[in-house]
């Protein structure tokens, strides 16, 4: 029993001098709290909006809380945080989920607090909102299917029509990757030369986007093109191209157009990237929870605008 | 006394609604870590109880998707944790394997098997009657709540009054004294692990009933914060020693201290450093007292 009085003072030792570590946002003060749940806070593209959310906000007059699990698939991590900060007295809640289904869960809690909802970039599940009778305000995302539609008909221009293409899934059963995935399949369809000869998930990640992709080259020596539903798997597939030695010769084309990705363009060792505004993302999410805040109305559905990183055009 | 602390930090932690709202996010962690405190009282360790978690919830969700009733699906989920848990037990007891090793084989395996029945895809949307195990409230106590107290009740009462239960600890304490003495230990150690992929199914049950979906990614690291929970709980990883009570006193602690960081806004980073230095400063303290003693 010891031990749990250890526990004890060293949790209060260091709540103690918590507060003093945490950056802004959260003070007791007469604005109206927003929370702005993400995925994650260790991806450049949650970073971006988490930056366009905050410019807003503080236009806004709004006191807004930022706050993600450490990983981007742990629903419960995610739910976990909503519940708490819902206890917290919040006036609106803004969340990119975890998973497009069990996000229903936390958003069902809310709509009984009675705290208006906005989604962000990953659209809940359909049925879900149905089954649940979900009550949401907006959902402000980009197009994705559109994105993935671009892709396929950019590689498609670039060789000519005909290539051998490689597909890196993000996590399956998400709705955002899935879409991409229609939405570049959808294109593929229509020229009878570009055949998919393997798609795999790599599950988001940089260093899985590598190891898939080298699993791939030994099965299909012969790829043209690889889109990758993010550019992190991009980012992984081209260092499995250079580790192969065949860089300049298989063509690239991620999504998102991260730092890291326009510089690979640049260089020409990465093809092409689809450009979202996680920053406008973040930037409409909180105007239209302050609009909501001041009792007006906003659209169901705000698309943010999406485009190609070429090397032409755009980097 | 944490509580204290958060309370004069924040005005919405000592609020009965947050309070409750803390028992219900801890009972996954809770009751996967009663099933923990079996294992390493005994001596040994278990890294596939999140993996075994993950596969029995599948396995629910399976059943519940095609059909099968309630009670017999998680019937089912609970026999298929028992028995990944029976496995590790075996090998440990019978093949002689390290328990470290044993159990980080049936983490890969019960993950795998979980993301091939699943297709790798999470399973979700199940009848009211399921998800009233989350939903329903019994005089104000969630239902999870009740069912993690319960189960610890039972599990208290096996490791404090029962054969088996002192079977436990004497093993832990010394293997060879016990087997000696007359402890069926080849009975008694597959069936320990038994009760930790059963407790890891429990902990399914609640968590696909509360996320009304079930994830062959689910209880990824799971496995560290039961343990976590267990150690801060003052049982020690050399076996022999440990209550239940310690157990979910630690998975209390852990649940309170993210939850009251949450209400602080403190960054999820941070928040890692600071579950990581109550792990560490917990039994430092620990140990140097123990040590003082003798």
């Amino acid at each position: 029993m010891r031990n749990e009085f250890c526990a004890l003072l060293t949790g209060l030792a260091v709540l103690l001098c918590a507060p003093a570590c945490n950056r802004g946002g959260s003070g007791e003060t007469g604005a109206p709290r927003v929370a702005f749940v993400m995925k994650t806070l260790n991806h450049p593209f949650f970073l971006d909006m988490q930056r366009g959310a905050e410019e807003a906000a503080e236009r806004a007059g709004l006191a807004l809380v930022v706050q993600a699990a450490e990983r981007e698939i742990d629903v419960e991590k995610q739910m976990q945080i909503i519940e708490n900060l819902l206890q917290t007295g919040i006036r609106a809640l803004i969340v990119t989920p975890s998973g497009s289904r069990e996000i229903a869960s936390p958003i069902v809690k809310a709509n009984r607090a009675n705290v208006p909802v906005i989604v962000v970039d990953t659209r809940v599940d359909a049925k879900a909102v149905a089954d649940n009778q979900l009550d949401l305000e907006s959902f402000i995302g980009s197009d994705n299917y559109e994105g993935g539609r671009l892709a396929g008909d950019y590689l498609a221009k670039v060789t000519a029509g005909s290539a051998r293409v490689a597909v890196l899934e993000g996590i399956p059963g998400h709705e955002t990757g899935d879409s991409r995935l229609r939405g570049f399949r959808d294109a593929l369809a229509q020229h009878p030369g570009m055949t998919m000869v393997a798609s795999q998930p790599a599950n988001w990640e940089r260093d899985q986007g590598f190891t898939v992709f080298q699993n791939m080259l030994q099965a299909h020596p012969d790829i043209d093109a690889v889109f990758a539903c993010s550019d992190l798997m991009a980012l992984g597939a081209i260092e499995a191209i250079a580790a192969a030695r065949r860089g300049g010769r298989i063509r690239v084309v991620g999504f998102d157009a991260l730092e890291d990705a326009r510089k690979a363009i640049a260089e020409g060792r990465m093809e092409a990237s689809v450009a979202q505004s996680p920053r406008d993302m973040g930037r409409i999410a909180v105007e239209s929870a302050a609009r909501l805040l001041r009792g007006e109305s906003i659209p169901p559905d705000q698309k943010v605008p999406i485009s190609l990183v070429t090397k032409g055009a755009g980097s | 006394m944490l509580c204290l602390i958060l309370w004069a930090a924040t005005p919405h932690f000592l609020t009965v609604s947050n309070l409750l709202n803390v028992l219900e996010q801890t009972s996954i962690n809770a009751t996967v870590a009663a099933g923990m405190t079996f294992v390493i009282i005994s001596g040994g360790i278990d890294l596939s109880v999140g993996s075994v978690l993950a596969l029995a919830g599948i396995v629910l969700a399976l059943a519940l998707e095609t059909g099968v009733p309630v009670p017999a699906a998680i019937a089912l989920s609970l026999a298929i944790g028992a028995a990944c848990g029976g496995v590790n037990g075996l090998l440990v007891t019978f093949g002689r394997l390290p328990p470290f090793i044993a159990t980080l084989g049936m983490m890969s395996v019960a993950r795998g098997v979980a993301l091939m029945l699943a297709e790798g895809r999470p399973i979700s949307g199940f009848g009211e009657g399921f998800r009233a195990l989350a939903t329903e409230r019994i005089l104000m106590v969630p239902a999870p709540v009740l069912i993690t107290g319960l189960l610890y009740l039972g599990a208290h009462f096996v490791l404090a009054r029962t054969i088996f239960g002192r079977a436990a600890y004497a093993i832990g304490g010394n293997e060879e004294a016990a087997r000696l003495s007359g402890v069926q230990v080849r009975i008694h150690k597959p069936a320990i692990y038994a009760v930790a992929g059963g407790m890891s199914a429990a902990a399914a049950v609640i968590l696909t009933a509360r996320l009304n979906s079930a994830q062959p990614t689910a209880g990824i690291m799971y496995e560290l914060d039961a343990i976590a929970a267990t150690v801060i709980g003052g049982t020690s990883l050399m076996g022999g020693e440990g209550t239940l009570l310690g157990a979910l006193i630690g998975a209390l602690i852990m649940g309170v201290l993210r939850n009251g960081l949450n209400l602080l806004n403190v960054s999820s980073f941070i928040q890692q450093v600071v579950i990581g230095v109550v792990i560490i400063g917990a039994v430092l303290v620990d140990v140097s007292l123990k040590r003082h003693k003798r």
